[in-house]
């Protein structure tokens, strides 16, 4: 498996440390939104427990740690291992804006 | 045809013509009262254990290819019951035990070899986790021994003892633990549970649920027509969140791929198996003479069955570590299995929230030791519909109620378990 | 008494033993020179100051910073790209802190500036086989189409992060690269380096940046 890195080209994958399914997001929930707590829980479970665990294409975080140490999101076959896209992940580089308090 | 000395002779006096098939070869009947989908070890193991101990015989394992042709002909054979937590500890010696009268239970040579296993240590902190998983081991009586360096050098003279970064301080060692020829438990599985009735499909793949109005699964859909079931039960791992999606279930599960080798034979030398403790590499050596060796996940989703070279450098080099003298023996194959990797390193063995399907799941790496126990723990789970006494904290819901069983102490990363 | 100084030394104090090693002859396959007394800087951008960064750095060095993995001779020092909107920079050591504190005024409020100068170890490997004892340990395909003078690359070297870059050929016309480690691993590459090049035979030596 070779990764294209958009940053450092094409990569053998050793370079490379993987993260995981890149889709479930942190749920959100605002103090005292009224949410019942099984709700919440329920949200949580999903998040830090369930997984889609796709055969086929899934879109996934990798870390280029050993070059660049960007965050990117693949697009990966998981039955074949072929790439469709390789993807600096939000925030890499100085790209991001000045988050209030920084 | 019972298997003996004396049918062996016979066979030999004629020419070993009169041999007859292992297991028949039925096509699919409309309804059993069981359907296992997977012709694994365990799923074969859970048929045999429904036909033998639960008295259920209408019994079908549908298999989508050749019995054994998933993990169960694609790991390292290790057989051992060293583990520490609760849950783990009586479970896995259910299965060791288990292991111990297969051969005779079966009426098959399963080649089942207690040759021992040593989980090498390295630091002091190191051996203060072995000797307190030992303790835990020995008050469950189960056989355990902490060796210190000397001992170490007595069973295996030839190991690495003068690395200074990582020096062998000594081992945890159950002598009981061993390896067993892995296809002949698949077809030992398979020949006793279809001489008890069991139908073995091959070559029949699940498609679909069959569910009633209430949602109950009532039978299955496969590539063979439609079968319809008492109860489904499901022990495809590797695959289950594949086949758990056709239900509409999502699970606390993910798909890795770990790869294993093997040398070309050389005369004896390794006497039981050897786990390096401070890199991940573990290593027996076959009755053929070939060394069996394996090391960590890949580490990415994976439904491959086939791993990259980063994981193939790392376990040689862990090998190289602990074993130099082996640098100089060929690798003859390699190969790569779908691990079930459960979010807590720990199986899943219970109902689902479906009515009428039953998981047995999340083997991560360690199904091949399990297959007799979670064959015995499956078919009770389905004959009983509650969880066998030994199998009692392998829920489904463990996550969701913080009960999770994690051996590593990882967290919900499934590639680092 | 110990054996201790308080004097900068090189990380291959040891493992550097100048002369020729491996296979004897007239001309050696591989020269590996350690590279001293450099002022070595990694610039990095500040979010949402990747433009701010390439104007002072424009104006300091007079060359364009590389914003892909490349390496830029600019005067007085060379620009090696190391990530998404960052870079090192490389100069002789002349004056260290006037280099450091005229970068400190260029680069104010727009990038973030580490001083890395004794943190890592310039190796350069040239010569006819060079290219040939590089391939042995690393996984860059270094032919070169892909990889021609004034390209840079992050990697991966035996587990050691390695930035290495491609030099303008030597005066023999073969490839020369740069090799810049961690000092605490310069020791560990340096050893590779001089195994993959025993059977080329190599004359090792150390310089000063010029």
């Amino acid at each position: 498996m070779r990764i294209a890195c958009p940053f450092c080209g094409e990569r053998e994958n050793g370079e490379f440390t993987y993260l995981g399914d890149a889709s479930p997001k942190r749920p959100t929930f605002a103090v005292d939104s009224g949410e019942s707590p099984e709700r919440v829980e329920d949200a949580f479970y999903d998040y830090v427990y369930l997984r889609d665990n796709v055969a086929g294409f899934m879109r996934e975080y990798w870390y280029h740690g050993g070059g660049c140490r960007s965050w990117l999101i693949a697009e990966r076959n998981t039955v074949t291992h072929e790439f469709r896209s390789v993807t600096a992940a939000p925030g890499v580089g100085a790209s991001k804006p000045v988050q209030a308090g920084e | 045809m019972k298997y003996s000395i004396f049918s062996l002779a016979k066979a030999a006096l004629s020419g070993h013509q009169g041999w007859t098939r292992a297991w028949r070869d039925p096509a699919p009947k409309s309804h059993y009262d069981v359907i296992i989908i997977g012709g694994g070890g365990h799923g074969l193991a859970t048929a045999y254990f429904l036909a033998n101990e639960y008295g259920i015989r209408n019994v079908a394992v549908l298999e989508k290819g050749w019995i054994g042709s998933g993990n169960a002909g694609r790991n390292t054979t290790i057989i051992r019951s060293n583990y520490g937590l609760p849950g783990n500890t009586g479970f896995y010696e259910l299965s060791m035990k288990l292991w111990e009268r297969m051969e005779q239970d079966l009426n098959y040579n399963a080649m089942v070899s207690q040759r021992g296993i040593i989980n090498l240590y390295h630091s002091d902190a190191q051996r203060d986790a072995f000797a307190r998983r030992g303790n835990t081991m020995r008050i469950n009586g189960i056989d355990a021994e902490l060796l210190d360096a000397v001992q170490i050098r007595k069973e295996l003279p030839f190991l690495n003892y003068d690395s200074p970064r990582f020096p062998i301080m000594g081992g945890l060692m159950q002598r009981r633990g061993g390896t067993a020829r892995h296809d002949a438990v698949v077809w030992g599985y398979a020949r006793a549970a279809d001489q008890r009735g069991v139908d073995i499909i091959q070559n029949c793949e699940v498609t679909g649920f069959v569910r009633d109005q209430n949602g109950k699964v009532t039978g299955v859909e496969t590539s063979r027509g439609k079968i319809s079931a008492g109860k489904v039960g499901m022990a495809v791992a590797g695959n289950t969140s594949r086949v758990a999606a056709m239900a509409g279930m999502k699970l606390p599960i993910e798909s890795h791929v770990l790869q294993a080798f093997v040398t070309e034979a050389i005369k004896p030398l390794i006497p039981g198996v050897v786990t390096f403790g401070a890199g991940h590499f573990y290593i027996s050596q076959s009755d053929k003479g070939g060394l069996v060796f394996g090391g960590d996940l890949d580490g990415y989703n994976s439904y491959a069955q086939r791993g990259n070279m980063p994981v193939v450098e790392d376990v040689c080099e862990g090998g190289m570590a602990v074993m130099p003298m082996i640098g100089r023996v060929r690798m003859l194959r390699q190969w790569g299995g779908i691990m079930d990797m459960s979010m807590d390193g720990t199986p899943i063995i219970d109902k689902t929230p479906i009515d009428g399907l039953y998981l047995n799941a999340g083997w991560c790496y360690g199904g091949f030791k399990a297959t007799p126990a979670s064959g015995l723990v499956f078919a009770h789970l389905l004959a009983r519909d509650e969880p066998h006494p030994e199998a009692a904290r392998f829920r489904l819901d463990r996550f969701r109620r913080g009960a999770m069983i994690d051996e590593k102490g990882q967290g919900a990363q499934p590639n680092l378990h | 008494m110990v054996d201790y100084l308080w004097n900068t030394q090189s990380p291959l104090q040891k493992a550097l033993v100048a002369g020729r090693h491996g296979v004897a002859g007239a001309q050696a396959g591989v020269t590996l020179v350690e590279v001293r007394d450099l002022v070595l800087v990694q610039v990095m951008a500040r979010r949402g100051k990747a433009a701010d960064t390439a104007k002072a750095a424009k104006k300091l060095f007079g060359v364009d910073a590389p914003n892909t993995p490349k390496a830029v001779a600019g005067k007085s020092a060379t620009l090696v790209w190391s990530g998404p909107d960052q870079f090192t920079v490389l100069a002789p050591r002349t004056d260290e802190s006037s280099q450091i504190d005229a970068m400190s005024q260029a680069f104010s409020g727009a990038a973030s500036l580490s001083d890395q100068s004794d943190g890592r170890c310039l190796i350069r490997v040239s010569g006819p086989r060079g290219r040939d004892a590089i391939a042995k340990f690393s996984s860059l395909d270094l032919h070169d189409a892909a990889f021609p003078v004034g390209t840079a690359a992050n990697t991966s070297v035996d587990h050691t992060a390695v930035n290495c870059w491609r030099e303008a050929n030597g005066a023999d016309g073969h490839p020369v690269y740069s090799m810049l480690v961690f000092t605490s691993f310069a020791d560990s590459l340096w050893h590779a380096i001089v195994d993959s090049s025993l059977e080329y035979g190599v004359d090792t030596s150390r310089t000063r940046a010029a």
